[in-house]
């Protein structure tokens, strides 16, 4: 196996979301996808922040001459809506549309968006999602192999990522249930939660597969591809990095989601700096400790394994 | 104890297999001070979890700990069946979180149950021999001043993975009324 091979499958499909804005989703999208590139993969970077749109800029893209305005307003081909960046092997379909927010996609337009974004040509495909847990944003998510979420260390983003991570949950439930014909009944059991003695999407998953047994393994078997990659941005401390390892811990026990840290980026002037002058990171700015950090939790998404967590007792 | 058994409980620790039996103390401590304390992981998740949710968390870990820790140690009790006094030395907070009471007795059994000897505690935090039996045994007469008393209650709280503000108020409450007995003799 090359190294290149080793940094997963062909065709994997990333996406990086979390809910609240501001916790640098769009700077950790770029910066797997420069990683991956750099390690000579074929990268396509999809920016799904649909009316915020800004991962062009991050490539020092002022007006891209594309975008996925072209797929939904002309009905143009995905594939054909790549433009190049400055770095070989990575190009990057932009979300640039002013006219449209996430909501206004229509049903028969997305699924024919996932199709494409399933076919496209590349060995990485990184999904940029927009703030919020809107459902087209969750639908997204859940199409993805690797399901990365981005948090600062402050209560707002903890608090907002954990409601997306629930929304996600739920709707991942109806889906595998719906396939069975069973969308109902989830529905039906989350609107009268009171009378179920269901208070959260644990229990109503809880429920249901004691409720109904065959529903268990049904549920077991689709539930088993949700799997978080949890990454800390904007981190000042040893202290934030524990809360890290404390948000794992609080996401599998108490919504029973398999989470791995797969690390954290330290709180970096060069970054915003990078940020203001529209150059990519990895490749002009990034300092060496922030261009570590990245290496370390693209590798352990890849392996779905954890970053070791400084502290504790020596 | 079968290996399922086992592996069960590395996962409530959330450990490989493989970890060692520091690595499960050092998991055990950060567990229950985050389930125990109040996270900011943990509060926007109050309102919709019961307090019960937590509670059922902190005895897994408890179990998972427990399991762990005689089965690293080399099994000691598995010749005493029954297991009635396996449990002799758990930590009384468990049953009443909001209740206990941290006393130098209490401080000591919960350092125990945590494998943590006397050096040890000296190897962390330079803390005499002497000085940490007197703080157990609530010698107060050869205790440091308060401020000093303080930094050490707090240092051995963390350590331990306790909240050190409600040790050191727990525990200064009592050297205080002792202090106020001794006044009235």
């Amino acid at each position: 196996m090359t190294q290149t091979e080793k940094l997963g499958k062909e065709g994997e499909i990333w996406a990086v979301g979390g809910g609240k804005g501001g916790t640098g989703k769009t700077f950790i999208t770029s910066s797997i996808g420069t990683y991956l590139a750099q390690k000579g993969r074929r990268v396509i970077l999809v920016d799904m922040d649909i009316g915020g749109a800004n991962l062009h800029s991050f490539f020092g893209i002022d007006r891209p001459a594309r975008s996925l305005t072209s797929f939904f307003e002309t009905g143009a081909a995905l594939s054909d809506l790549a433009v190049r960046t400055e770095i070989e092997s990575m190009s990057l379909i932009t979300g640039d549309i002013h006219s449209l927010s996430a909501e206004n996609i229509k049903f028969s337009q997305k699924l024919k968006l996932f199709r494409q974004i399933m076919k496209l040509n590349a060995q990485n495909v990184i999904i940029d999602l927009g703030a919020g847990s809107h459902g087209n944003t969750l639908d997204t998510f859940l199409i993805a192999d690797r399901m990365i979420i981005v948090i600062a260390p402050e209560i707002i983003a903890i608090e907002n990522m954990y409601h997306f991570v629930k929304a996600a949950l739920f709707r991942q439930v109806k889906k595998s249930l719906k396939e069975y014909g069973l969308k109902e009944i989830v529905q039906h059991v989350w609107d009268r939660r009171e009378r179920y003695g269901v208070k959260n999407v644990k229990d109503l998953i809880d429920y249901l597969k004691d409720a109904y047994p065959y529903f268990g393994a049904i549920l077991d078997r689709e539930l088993g591809h949700f799997r978080l990659h949890l990454v800390l941005n904007m981190v000042r401390s040893g202290q934030d990095i524990q809360l890290g390892a404390a948000i794992k811990s609080v996401l599998m026990k108490y919504l029973g989601v398999p989470v791995h840290f797969s690390g954290y980026v330290m709180y970096d002037d060069t970054v915003w700096r990078s940020v203001r002058d529209r150059k990519p990171f990895m490749r002009n700015y990034l300092s060496t400790g922030t261009a570590k950090e990245i290496e370390t939790l693209v590798e352990n998404i890849v392996l779905a394994r954890d970053v070791t967590v400084p502290g504790g007792m020596s | 104890m079968t290996r399922t058994d086992l592996r069960k409980s590395y996962e409530i620790l959330e450990l490989p297999d493989s970890a060692s039996l520091r690595e499960v103390q050092n998991a055990y401590l950060r567990l229950r001070k985050l389930y125990a304390g109040s996270s900011v992981a943990l509060a926007p998740l109050e309102e919709e979890f019961s307090e019960n949710t937590r509670r059922k968390i902190l005895q897994q870990v408890e179990d998972a700990y427990d399991k762990l820790r005689s089965a690293l140690n080399g099994e000691r009790t598995n010749a005493k069946a029954g297991g009635a006094g396996e449990r002799g030395d758990t930590v009384p907070e468990l049953d009443r979180l909001e209740e206990i009471v941290y006393s130098g007795p209490v401080l000591r059994k919960i350092r125990e149950r945590v494998n943590l000897n006397e050096n040890a505690v000296f190897q962390e935090l330079k803390i005499r021999t002497e000085l940490l039996r007197a703080l157990e045994e609530e010698r107060f007469e050869v205790l440091p001043q308060v401020v000093y008393l303080k930094g050490h209650l707090q240092s051995i709280a963390r350590l331990l993975g306790l909240q050190p503000d409600r040790v050191v108020e727990d525990y200064l409450r009592r050297y205080r009324d002792w202090k106020d007995d001794r006044g009235k003799e």
